[in-house]
């Protein structure tokens, strides 16, 4: 592939300075997966050359999978993928570089001990043949990231880079191989603001040059600083493609979200739970927490929350703006960085998980099987997993599974966990028997507090439903139940109250009888009301 | 001390190191694309018996038949890093129980000493050695002469194969992919690097260069083949390549360092100093643990380079 | 309607016909390399059985081969099932025999039966300090395990070497005619000679009987403690255990601490119940303690299992031994012992797969396989 100093190909500049058919394409699209999960439903999307191009909607409305499916991961079930208007059949990722369809994923996969420069070429390189001189490899990177303002030293490791700097590395990559169509993944996650402003100019360098790119997004205000036009995806369907001057957050947030009126969604939290009760205390407080995420970011900035005995607050939000720390420190997996969580008003001690079981809060993890279950280990074992520490039948070192046998096997049946026996092996269950086995678990030592994280996810129709009904029976008997979910509509149905999680932030927090969907949108994309 | 001294000293850690410079060179090629491999003593064992067998078995010029020698050496070496190869990245066994298997499936009272039986050499006197080369006829000259121009052919090879190891990590291509299979599997899989391939061909090289360090005893050293001839000489190459932090030039220079320091201790109570010897050929490892205890904290570990991906099968997620 | 499919779940008769199919396979591959190299593998394979078990004295000399074994077997059976790589069994055992020569030595004049328990007290000790190095930079530095008891392996072996062959130290024997005229250590009283129980025309070696005795507690630590029940649930996965509040560090070292401790007993039955005296050479020509890993890996880490597992490589090893000659090749040891190791981990290979007669729902979730126990 001839690729020229500023890094187009010759064809991509060509159609560029022409102006002709879009420079991709997807028509008709659909992709389906096992389940019946039909990610993507018809969907027709195009950007042109030279635009930036977001890409809006929640999470599961198909944006990651139609650019999975524009970038050669997956292959549509119906549809095509065009490319300045000629449709193409990709097979692979490297089919669709070779058509210059690059994707810069959330989650990096650089390598850390190598440098800026080599982690450019891996796998590919300008020069062929054996050597590779570094100094070569890393003027041609100077010259691309000085052109596109991203500055960065072709010789510094990885590991001693900010996040946004390897943000950086990435896109550099993706240049360097010739980019005409760069799909970036809701990159300002990992940003300072000013580094989103960096961000910015240098797309929009890249986009005079006559390249295309497409923005998956769902922060709105992000969306009107830098992009041309949007498409809305909502549920695997496209909504519709608007030019950004002539909309406004509103129509947006209404697009992304769907229901217009909310008067339709069933209300069970308020039918059916008994009212909060009038206790002294909240049994959860939080009180300006804040919380460092993974890369070094800063993943919960003071958050204030209260839940009360009875109730069920939601956590509403699109993911990646906090739920997990939220989730992690309140269990005691995480330490804050500041603030205090009390439970019953004695606060808990930070990190510690020992210490949140004791005080009693469960936590109903979102990743059941890597974190929330033994997979090697019988029901009966998985049952004890926090229990095994001070219930009496287990005084003492010995440990006697017959009673804790015994005692699995009325919760099966309590919990309508389907499985031959409690010396069944967890991995052996079906997902939703794996969740009623940890609801089991959580639920029946009575605690004060329930964090539940994405119950229902990957669930069928009957366990999501038990799983629902099992939470808000926990709350009728007084506990507090938090409920972090990315289903909108399961937050609506289940929660008194609703608090949205944007960037770190509580950014409002309301009744559920008050909550519109065109409200919670608008919130959920940074659009402040 | 003396400058005699120091020259014997340079001469005999040279010796000494040689096979481990080879053996050490494999394994850290190995090592690097990510396989820990625990079956060095018995790939060189192997390789010295064949190399034996093949000299006195094999007619022509003694330097064809010490190429062919050396040659088939390799292809021991080879053909048994294939079956530890095999089981770790294929079948996904766990290493350390895969490479122990191929250290006594091979090793003292293993195949190598059954080949030996077998093929009657036990006993023999080898009939072709290499012998040292008199290099641009500079072998007299004091100190240097001894130490550079007046060694064995092999000795030549592990210093040129020291330097195109190293120009191989650090400069091609093939060397950055290795370096990258060998820390992030997941980041070069997406990147378009086969590795279990890189797996494949780096142990299975690595098991030829064992191979070739073995057949330095049966070829340089002595010209006899016995049970267990190497006695242990492959598990130091293990423990070398972890002291150079999987770096060429360090290996080198931590070969010569085990030598020296292994006859160091001789030399000073045959002068009077009432040292252990042991304390001085322990020193390695102790500092290896110590260095190795420092760089976990810091992120220095990311400095120091041990490969991450070492010793843990890579399992490519269905998408 | 047979299939053959991926499996998750391994049915029972599946799991223990396979290392039996595997064993089968062994004997036929090693009965070809017999066959080639101009052996009949029927008649070795018996003179083998003979040698072992049946011919005088066989009997009681696989148990001499075993008893290392049984010790180091379980040492790496402990530890590996929580993912603690011990690899250092080597040198955890070195230190044992030096421990308890050391205290027979010192306390020689003891009664027995208080001698004996000082002196396993002794072995253990020491093979659980010198564990615990590596445990403890493992569970507070992070440092990679693999690596640093390898490492302390050699530094043993050379500590072992300096104390008989290099220094005039308390384990070292400067008087008696022999030690004149080469390094020996100093022999134990006859009081600190471990009982063997005799068994008719059978010895079985005290430290055998205490191992099994270990193997049996181990057991139940394993499964009936809380103990137990925490290491289970580290090994099968660390994110299940640091989410139920297990603390991982205390649980790290004092595993390595028990499994080095095993490994120490090794070394103390090597000094009690076999040489009465130290003998570096001895010891580190055996390998006892890498040997041990694999005995442990063919067990599949099962305490019970590493018992009867270090039976038969004992009972291999001294055939060897016992056979060896211009008919029976030594080497056929080491080559019986990897085919056997090939094959059976190799045939775990098969164990993922299952064959399936007629229809019947598999499980809809995809577990992730590789959080086993490898």
């Amino acid at each position: 592939m001839d690729i020229r100093a500023d890094g187009l190909t010759a064809a991509s500049a060509e159609a560029a300075a022409t102006g002709s058919p879009p420079a991709v394409a997807a028509v008709g699209v659909t992709k389906r997966f096992a389940g019946g999960v039909v990610a993507n439903d018809r969907v027709s999307f195009e950007a042109r050359r030279g635009e930036v191009h977001a890409l809006l909607g929640e999470n599961g409305a198909g944006k990651t999978t139609l650019c999975n499916i524009l970038t050669g991961m997956y292959r549509p079930d119906e549809g095509e993928v065009r490319v300045d208007g000629k449709p193409i059949r990709l097979h692979s990722p490297h089919e669709a570089q070779a058509a210059g369809i690059f994707m810069v994923h959330q989650h990096l996969s650089l390598v850390d001990s190598l440098t800026v420069a080599e982690n450019i070429v891996l796998g590919w390189s300008r020069q062929g043949g054996l050597g590779f001189s570094s100094r070569t490899v890393e003027a041609e990177i100077d010259e691309i990231a000085s052109r596109y303002q991203m500055a960065v030293d072709p010789r510094a490791r990885i590991w001693q880079l900010s996040l946004g700097e390897r943000q950086r590395v990435d896109i550099l990559k993706a240049l360097y191989r010739g980019a005409s169509i760069l799909i970036l993944d809701e990159p300002t996650t990992v940003l300072t603001p000013s580094e989103i402003e960096q961000l910015f100019s240098s797309v929009r360098e890249m986009v005079a040059g006559g390249r295309t790119v497409i923005f998956i997004s769902h922060k709105l205000p992000e969306v009107f600083a830098i992009a041309n036009r949007t498409t809305i995806l909502r549920r695997g369907r496209s909504m519709s493609t608007l030019e950004i001057g002539e909309t406004d957050a509103r129509q947006l947030a209404r697009l992304m979200v769907g229901h217009e009126m909310a008067l339709d969604v069933p209300r069970r939290a308020s039918t059916e739970a008994a009212a909060p009760a009038a206790e002294p205390r909240p049994v959860l407080e939080l009180d300006a927490v804040s919380v460092q995420g993974d890369f070094g970011t800063q993943a919960l900035r003071e958050v204030s929350l209260t839940v009360r005995a009875g109730e069920v607050l939601g956590i509403a939000g699109v993911s990646g703006n906090g739920q997990r720390e939220l989730a992690e420190v309140i269990a005691g997996l995480r330490p804050a960085t500041g603030g205090a969580i009390r439970v019953d008003g004695e606060k808990l001690v930070s990190g510690d998980a020992r210490d949140a079981i004791r005080r009693g809060v469960a936590y109903i993890p979102e990743d059941r099987m890597g974190t929330g279950v033994s997979p090697n280990l019988s029901v009966a074992e998985n049952l004890i997993l926090k229990s095994y520490r001070h219930d009496s039948p287990h005084a003492g070192p010995v440990l006697l599974m017959r009673q804790a046998e015994a005692q699995a096997t009325a919760l099966m049946a309590r919990f309508d966990i389907r499985a031959p026996g409690p010396r069944t092996l967890v991995r052996q269950l079906s997902g939703g028997n794996v969740q009623k086995v940890v609801l089991a678990r959580e639920l029946s030592s009575d605690p004060r507090l329930v964090v539940a994280a994405s119950p229902t996810r990957g669930l069928d129709v009957g366990a999501t439903e038990y799983v629902r009904s099992v939470l808000l029976d926990a709350a009728r008997r007084g506990a507090g139940v938090l409920l972090i979910s990315e289903d909108l509509d399961e937050i609506i149905e289940l929660s008194n109250r609703i608090a949205v999680l944007y960037g770190g932030r509580v950014v409002g927090v309301m009744d559920s009888a008050d909550a519109t969907y065109e409200h919670l949108g608008m919130l959920m994309a940074g659009a402040a009301s | 001390m003396s400058s005699d001294l120091a020259v014997s000293i340079a001469v005999s850690a040279i010796a000494y190191g040689t096979p481990l410079v080879l053996a050490g060179l494999g394994e850290l090629l190995a090592e690097r694309s990510g396989v820990l491999n625990l079956g060095v003593e018995g790939m060189m064992l192997m390789g010295a018996v064949t190399a034996f067998f093949a000299s006195q078995m094999l007619p022509g010029p003694g330097w064809a038949v010490l190429v062919m020698a050396l040659a088939a050496a390799a292809a021991a070496g080879a053909a048994m890093a294939l079956i530890h190869a095999f089981l770790s990245i294929t079948v996904r066994v766990n290493q350390i129980v895969s490479g122990l298997a191929l250290t006594i499936f091979a090793g003292t009272i293993g195949l190598s000493s059954y080949a030996g039986q077998v093929w009657g050499i036990g006993g023999q006197h080898g009939l072709h050695q290499l012998s040292r080369l008199d290099v641009l006829g500079l072998s007299d000259v004091p100190v240097v002469g001894p130490i550079l121009f007046n060694q064995d052919a092999m000795v030549y090879l592990s210093w040129g194969l020291v330097a195109l190891v190293s120009y191989y990590l650090y400069r091609t291509r093939f060397g950055l992919y290795l370096r990258a299979v060998g820390e992030s599997p997941r980041s070069a899989d997406a990147m378009g690097i086969n590795v279990s391939a890189y797996r494949y061909v780096h142990t299975v090289v690595g098991g030829a260069l064992a191979g070739i360090g073995g057949a330095y005893f049966t070829l340089a050293i002595a010209p006899i083949w016995t049970d267990g001839l190497t006695a242990g000489a492959g598990w130091i190459a293990i423990a070398l390549v972890i002291f150079a932090f999987w770096r060429p030039d360090l290996l080198l220079v931590g070969a010569y360092l085990f030598g020296a320091l292994s006859s160091l201790g001789f030399t000073l109570q045959a002068n009077g100093v009432q040292l252990p010897s042991e304390l001085f050929s322990s020193l390695p490892y102790v500092m290896t643990v110590v260095v190795l205890a420092v760089a976990s904290t810091t992120l220095a570990r990311r400095r120091i380079g041990t490969p991450a991906a070492l010793g843990v099968p890579y399992v490519r997620e269905e998408g | 309607m047979i299939s053959i499919e991926r499996s998750l779940v391994t049915p029972r008769w599946q799991r223990i016909a396979l290392p039996i199919a595997s064993l089968a396979i062994a004997a036929i591959l090693a009965g070809i390399v017999l066959a080639a190299s101009g052996h009949d593998p029927l008649a070795t394979y018996q003179q083998i059985y003979e040698a072992s078990f049946t011919s005088t004295g066989a009997l009681t000399a696989t148990f001499i081969y075993a008893t290392p074994l049984l010790f180091t077997g379980l040492c790496v059976a402990l530890a590996f099932r929580m993912r603690v790589w011990n690899i250092g069994g080597e040198g955890q055992l070195y230190m044992g025999a030096v421990g308890a020569a050391g205290v027979g030595l010192a306390l020689g004049g003891w009664p027995q039966p208080l001698l004996i328990a000082m002196m396993m007290v002794g072995g253990a000790v020491a093979g659980t300090l010198w564990a615990m190095i590596p445990g403890l930079l493992r569970a507070y530095l992070h440092t990679n395990e693999i690596l640093t008891s390898l490492m302390l392996n050699y530094v043993a072996g050379l500590l072992m070497y300096y104390l008989i062959y290099d220094s005039a130290s308390f384990w070292r024997d400067t008087t008696s005619a022999s030690a004149l005229v080469f390094p020996q250590g100093k022999y134990l009283l006859p009081a600190a000679d471990w009982p063997g129980i005799v068994i008719g025309s059978f010895t079985l070696p005290f430290g055998f009987a205490a191992g099994i005795v270990l193997a049996v507690l181990l057991l139940a630590l394993i499964r009936f403690t809380r103990f137990g029940f925490e290491m289970r649930v580290m090994g099968d996965s660390p994110a299940a255990a640091t989410y139920a509040g297990m603390s991982t560090r205390r649980k790290i070292v004092t595993v390595m601490a028990l499994s080095g401790g095993l490994a120490g007993l090794g070394g103390a039955s090597q000094i009690g119940d076999f040489g009465h005296v130290l003998d570096p050479r001895g010891l580190q020509q055996a390998g006892y303690g890498y040997t041990g890993i694999v005995v442990a890996a063919l067990a599949l880490y099962n305490p019970l299992a590493v018992v009867i597992v270090s039976i038969l490589i004992g009972a291999l090893t001294n055939a060897g031994f016992a056979l060896q000659g211009p008919l029976f090749p030594i080497g056929l040891v080491g080559t019986m012992e990897g085919i056997i190791l090939f094959s059976v981990l190799g045939g775990e290979f098969l164990g993922r797969y299952r064959i399936r007669f007629g229809r019947a729902p598999a499980p809809a979730i995809a577990a992730d396989e590789e959080s086993g126990i490898p």
